[in-house]
């Protein structure tokens, strides 16, 4: 005796078992109705802006008026400092960059104020609670 | 109920954690560990010879006999009187020093170098140039890999709160990692851990912060309808939004407190949202694991 599930797994190979099921024989016909589909008018501008509409554009005057606006802004603040502004803008853009002998002994008189155990206690928790956070999808979607 | 308290816990725990590794609560108020000694939350002075390094934690600092070590002050002064000396190098941050001169036998380094260099230039001008960088460096990674500032950016703004509370955990991580590798600096593998995390973390920023213009921009100068996109000339495209964003937060930068203070913020989501979002790459950090089916 074949089961429903048998015939609905190969319909075709099957075919006579719905002569003999009712079930499967409402299904059938079910599936087999006309569906009717109603075609609506889509106003595109009626949905919902998606990110990437214009967003390959490349606006190359406003990136340019940018760039000039606050390079002018650092030579005119420089100047005003008294300060060469070719070398002020140099000495800015190396002073962002830590000192690392420092850093570093800094990291190592941390370490022996706190402690080992505790330093280990709180890497293991901060970097378990990091774990799970990474593990959460990303939410937007940019379709 | 339990989700509801994972993000202000999660944020609490990190917050308490960051606390504690930078004002070192273990050593309260006054404590000597061998041959160091450590000051915190008061004034001290140096009277007798220290063999060890001295570090003081929001207190002043009278040196008038020798320190062997180091001598680290963060956010404090430091007045070098008598026969005080440093043997070591003086660290300092947020702090004046006073009377210096031929007492430090190693070197004299201001933490946060930007503070040091305003002494002799305006903090606006340093601020200014480096926007300047910020702004061709944004340029420059927009044009290379726009698609992924996108959805960086649309993250942050999606999920804004789990970027911020992920960004305060991992820059606590950074951090408490850092201490874990300075322990293996004696042996040859302690340098190289800590120069990759160093880039990891700084490629971290730069990649969010980039991100963060872009929300910014878009929050700001985004267009709402597809009319006012079609409308428009300048203002549409990623490289505009990270461009307007950029110079937004460059301008709340230049504000006193505030602009300091925005700016770290803004860190805490790039951060966040960088590593939410794989570096705009949206795939798993972690492959889970399921059983293999017969």
């Amino acid at each position: 005796m074949m089961t429903c599930d048998e015939y609905l797994q190969d319909p075709e190979e099957h075919a006579a078992h719905v002569a003999s099921c009712e079930t499967c024989r409402a299904l059938i016909e079910e599936l087999d109705d006309i569906v009717d589909v109603r075609h609506r008018a889509i106003s595109l501008d009626a949905l919902p802006l998606a990110p990437w509409e214009g967003a390959s554009h490349r606006t190359w005057p406003l990136v340019a008026a940018g760039l000039a606006a606050v390079l002018i802004l650092a030579i005119a603040l420089f100047f005003a400092s008294g300060v060469s502004s070719l070398n002020g803008i140099a000495s800015a853009v190396m002073s962002a960059i830590p000192p690392v002998q420092p850093v570093v002994r800094v990291l190592q008189l941390t370490s022996h104020a706190i402690g080992v155990p505790v330093i280990a206690l709180l890497f293991v928790a901060i970097n378990s609670i990091l774990f799970l956070l990474l593990r959460r999808s990303p939410k937007g979607i940019d379709v | 109920m339990f989700k509801r308290l994972v993000v202000p816990l999660t944020s609490i725990a990190a917050i308490v954690t960051l606390c504690m590794v930078v004002a070192p609560t273990s050593a309260n108020e006054r404590h000597a560990f061998s041959k160091d000694l450590y000051v915190i939350g008061k004034s001290a002075t140096i009277n007798k010879p220290v063999a060890g390094s001295v570090q003081v934690y929001r207190g002043n600092v009278t040196v008038a006999n020798v320190i062997a070590g180091d001598l680290l002050v963060l956010g404090g002064a430091v007045v070098f009187t008598g026969a005080g000396r440093v043997e070591g190098n003086l660290i300092y941050a947020a702090s004046k020093v006073t009377n210096a001169d031929n007492r430090v036998r190693g070197h004299v380094y201001p933490l946060a170098s930007v503070e040091g260099a305003t002494a002799s230039m305006t903090k606006n001008a340093i601020v200014a140039s480096l926007l300047l960088v910020w702004l061709i460096t944004a340029i420059v990674v927009t044009l290379m890999s726009g698609r992924e500032i996108r959805l960086s950016s649309i993250e942050v703004r999606a999920s804004g709160l789990h970027c911020f509370v992920l960004g305060l955990v991992a820059f606590t991580s950074f951090v408490l990692t850092a201490i874990a590798f300075s322990y293996l600096i004696p042996y040859v593998i302690g340098v190289p851990l800590l120069a990759a995390l160093a880039v990891f973390a700084i490629l971290t920023k730069v990649y969010g912060m980039i991100a963060v213009f872009h929300a910014a921009g878009t929050i700001v100068a985004g267009s709402r309808s597809r009319q006012q996109l079609a409308s428009r000339t300048w203002l549409r495209g990623d490289l505009a939004m990270v461009v307007i964003g950029a110079l937004i937060l460059g301008a709340i930068r230049l504000i006193p407190i505030i602009g300091p203070i925005v700016w770290g913020l803004a860190s805490v989501f790039a951060i966040g949202t960088a590593l939410a979002t794989k570096f705009g790459r949206r795939e798993p950090w972690f492959l889970a694991w399921r059983p293999s089916e017969a």
